[in-house]
């Protein structure tokens, strides 16, 4: 699926590449514009992701996919949606709790016991917290508290 | 200046304090993540990225090269102990390293391995030395139609050389330059596929590419596999000296292993990952025993872990003398010193030579730091290894993030990261390299602005382009070694009416 799933859709990212692309100006060969470029990138997209694409649909790269199992997907899947959760929520709650929560839930998730999770995301967050915020001058969002 | 005088110069910028510091730091760091399987250095130079811009360049540059030659040193530990590479240059290195730990001769594949990689460390900055001046005199005279070739040329060889299908790399090419050209057009000022983005406009960075890539792809990597225990082979002091034979043994290795990586470093590519194979096959050829090589061979662990050090010098030299980066790696190297308003290229090494001599001799310094760090104390950096990984695992995704949105304080970074490291994910699990990716997102802006200045310089005529001298023979020999050898593998294989079926091996 992913070996098919890939290529379609840079194949899709490549086409509106190209209808945004041409209607930038072109400019003439002697005085190259501002799209005559990213034209010329944008067709070699195309036509390399078409070529990707058809060959993925043959089945000519259809191998080498290793299958996972059911827990290991979840860990995976748990871990994305931990990142754009974080992503998500950094604006509004702030970094330290975002920071807490991130650690926690991933770490739980990926098999340590409630009791480490929770030490480690208190211990992460106060720390980076502490070298970003106060020392690098970082402007962290601090949340709502 | 010349190359002596040049480098006792360099000496006087490297021992400066900071600059010590910075490549200690540089080359533990380095050590660490070298070990450290899963987390490579790329990652590791992109999270430190930020946290040089308060430096001076030099120091900028000697501590984040320190952990691109210092992850090859640590590398090696992981594959002879643990039986996996610590990162991808030591993949070869396992093969009869780990072997010799079975047989109970670690210590002495540790000792080859970083007086191996030692010894290739300071030929390779010799090189360096010679080769960087040598091309920037040449350089001095390229114009923009030179450039544009050597770009192209790059990527074309790239996309030859980065193993997988290079249909693949050129997918991967086509995205990177596609995402070079979003935000403002530096010629024109227009905005390009911004969407109104204010931020989108100034482009999309480098490092949170680089970060999800190298970083967040990697961590998800290993947390498919959850909580792993790791089996470590103990070596004791006494044990790391090796055999008078051992020694003779490695002797021929290591040199030619230098040179190997060296040559491979200069050329675009994956250059440390292919000098390993390239020395294992050449000393596997040269043995007289090569049905050996397997069963732990000494020959096996010299030759490869020289050429991988060998090559992350030579590659050094385009970035330093041309200000153009073949690989992720010395990208980030590029991007430390652009954002000091230093343009790497032909004049730097005179105009700004305690940049160049200071980060020169720093790798003397650095090499030898390397040696002292890996052998005597090459039980404190193993028990790095018994940090549980799934926390370290967490901790990195967490300084991926924070340092993603430190670098301009920006939300839009935070999702180029989180985007690039799902999809550097799925590239890992479709055996996909993304390096042709990064390069091209690097090299992109550069080859569109060569482009539109040869252009404007020939009068539109793309023939001209192709036929000043120099611009014409280098976009000739990638053209010969992109089509040459599948050309003659079509022309030997006589099966002209099928299409010749693709390895998936770097040897392609």
């Amino acid at each position: 699926m992913l070996a098919r799933a890939v290529p379609l859709v840079l194949l899709i990212v490549a086409a509106v590449y190209l209808t945004l692309a041409v209607r930038l100006p072109f400019g003439t060969a002697a005085r190259p514009g501002a799209g005559f470029y990213p034209v010329i990138v944008a067709v070699f997209a195309v036509v390399v992701a078409l070529a990707a694409t058809a060959s993925a649909f043959r089945g000519m790269r259809s191998a080498a996919v290793v299958q996972l199992d059911h827990a290991s997907r979840r860990r995976v899947l748990i871990s994305v949606a931990a990142l754009v959760a974080f992503c998500l929520a950094l604006p509004w709650v702030g970094y330290p709790a975002a920071a807490f929560a991130f650690v926690a839930v991933v770490l739980r998730y990926l098999g340590a016991r409630w009791t480490t999770a929770l030490i480690t995301g208190v211990l992460s967050s106060a720390g980076s917290y502490g070298i970003f915020a106060a020392l690098l001058d970082v402007p962290l969002p601090r949340g709502p508290w | 200046m010349g190359p002596l005088e040049g480098l006792a110069y360099g000496f006087s910028v490297a021992l400066m304090p900071t600059n010590l510091f910075a490549c200690f730091v540089g080359v533990l760091v380095g050590t660490i993540v070298g070990v450290l399987p899963g987390i490579g250095p790329v990652g590791a130079m992109a999270l430190l990225l930020p946290s040089t811009f308060a430096m001076h360049p030099a120091t900028a540059l000697i501590m984040l090269a320190g952990i691109y030659y210092g992850a090859m040193y640590g590398g090696s530990t992981t594959s002879i102990l643990v039986n996996v590479p610590g990162e991808a240059g030591s993949v070869v290195t396992l093969l009869d390293g780990y072997q010799m730990t079975r047989r109970g001769r670690a210590g002495a594949a540790l000792t080859v391995a970083a007086v191996g990689s030692f010894v290739a460390g300071t030929v390779g900055v010799i090189g360096i030395m010679l080769a960087a001046g040598w091309l920037a005199d040449v350089a001095i005279q390229f114009g923009p139609p030179e450039y544009f070739a050597i770009t192209l040329a790059g990527l074309l060889l790239l996309s030859r050389l980065s193993g997988g299908s290079i249909l693949n790399a050129f997918v991967m090419v086509a995205l990177g330059l596609a995402l070079g050209t979003v935000g403002m057009d530096s010629i024109s000022a227009l905005r390009r596929f911004t969407f109104g983005s204010v931020q989108l406009a100034q482009g999309i960075e480098l490092v949170p590419v680089i970060m999800g890539i190298y970083g967040v792809a990697e961590v998800l990597l290993l947390a498919e596999e959850g909580i792993a225990k790791t089996q470590i082979a103990k070596v004791k002091l006494r044990e790391l000296l090796p055999t008078r034979e051992e020694w003779r043994r490695s002797t021929m290795p290591i040199a030619r292993g230098s040179v190997v990586g060296f040559l491979t470093g200069l050329v675009p590519g994956p250059a440390a990952v292919l000098s390993t194979f390239i020395s294992y096959t050449l000393e596997k050829k040269m043995s007289k025993t090569p049905e050996k090589f397997g069963t732990g061979m000494i020959e096996g662990v010299a030759g490869p872990e020289a050429s991988n050090n060998g090559a992350t010098a030579g590659a050094m030299v385009p970035l330093l003398s041309l200000g153009i980066p073949f690989s992720p790696a010395t990208a980030i190297l590029l991007g430390a010193l652009v954002v000091h308003g230093l343009q790497p290229g032909p004049l730097m090494i005179s105009q700004r030579p305690e940049v160049f001599w200071g980060f020169v001799a720093s790798m003397y310094i650095g090499n030898l730091m390397l040696l002292i760090l890996n052998l005597p104390l090459v039980g404190l950096f193993v028990s790095v290894l018994r940090l549980p990984q799934h926390i370290l695992a967490t901790l990195v995704l967490l300084l991926c993030l924070v340092g993603a949105f430190s670098l301009s304080n920006s939300f839009l970074d935070l999702w180029v990261l989180v985007v690039f490291g799902v999809f550097g994910y799925a590239l890992r699990k479709l055996s996909v390299d993304p390096s042709p990716l990064v390069v091209a997102l690097v090299l992109g802006p550069m080859m569109e602005k060569t482009l539109r200045q040869a252009l404007f310089l020939t009068q539109g005529s793309v023939i001209d382009l192709v036929a000043r001298p120099l611009s014409g023979t280098i976009v000739f020999l990638a053209a010969a070694a992109l089509f040459g050898p599948p050309l003659v593998r079509l022309a030997r294989s006589k099966r002209f009416a099928k299409p010749i079926p693709r390895g998936s091996s770097a040897s392609d």
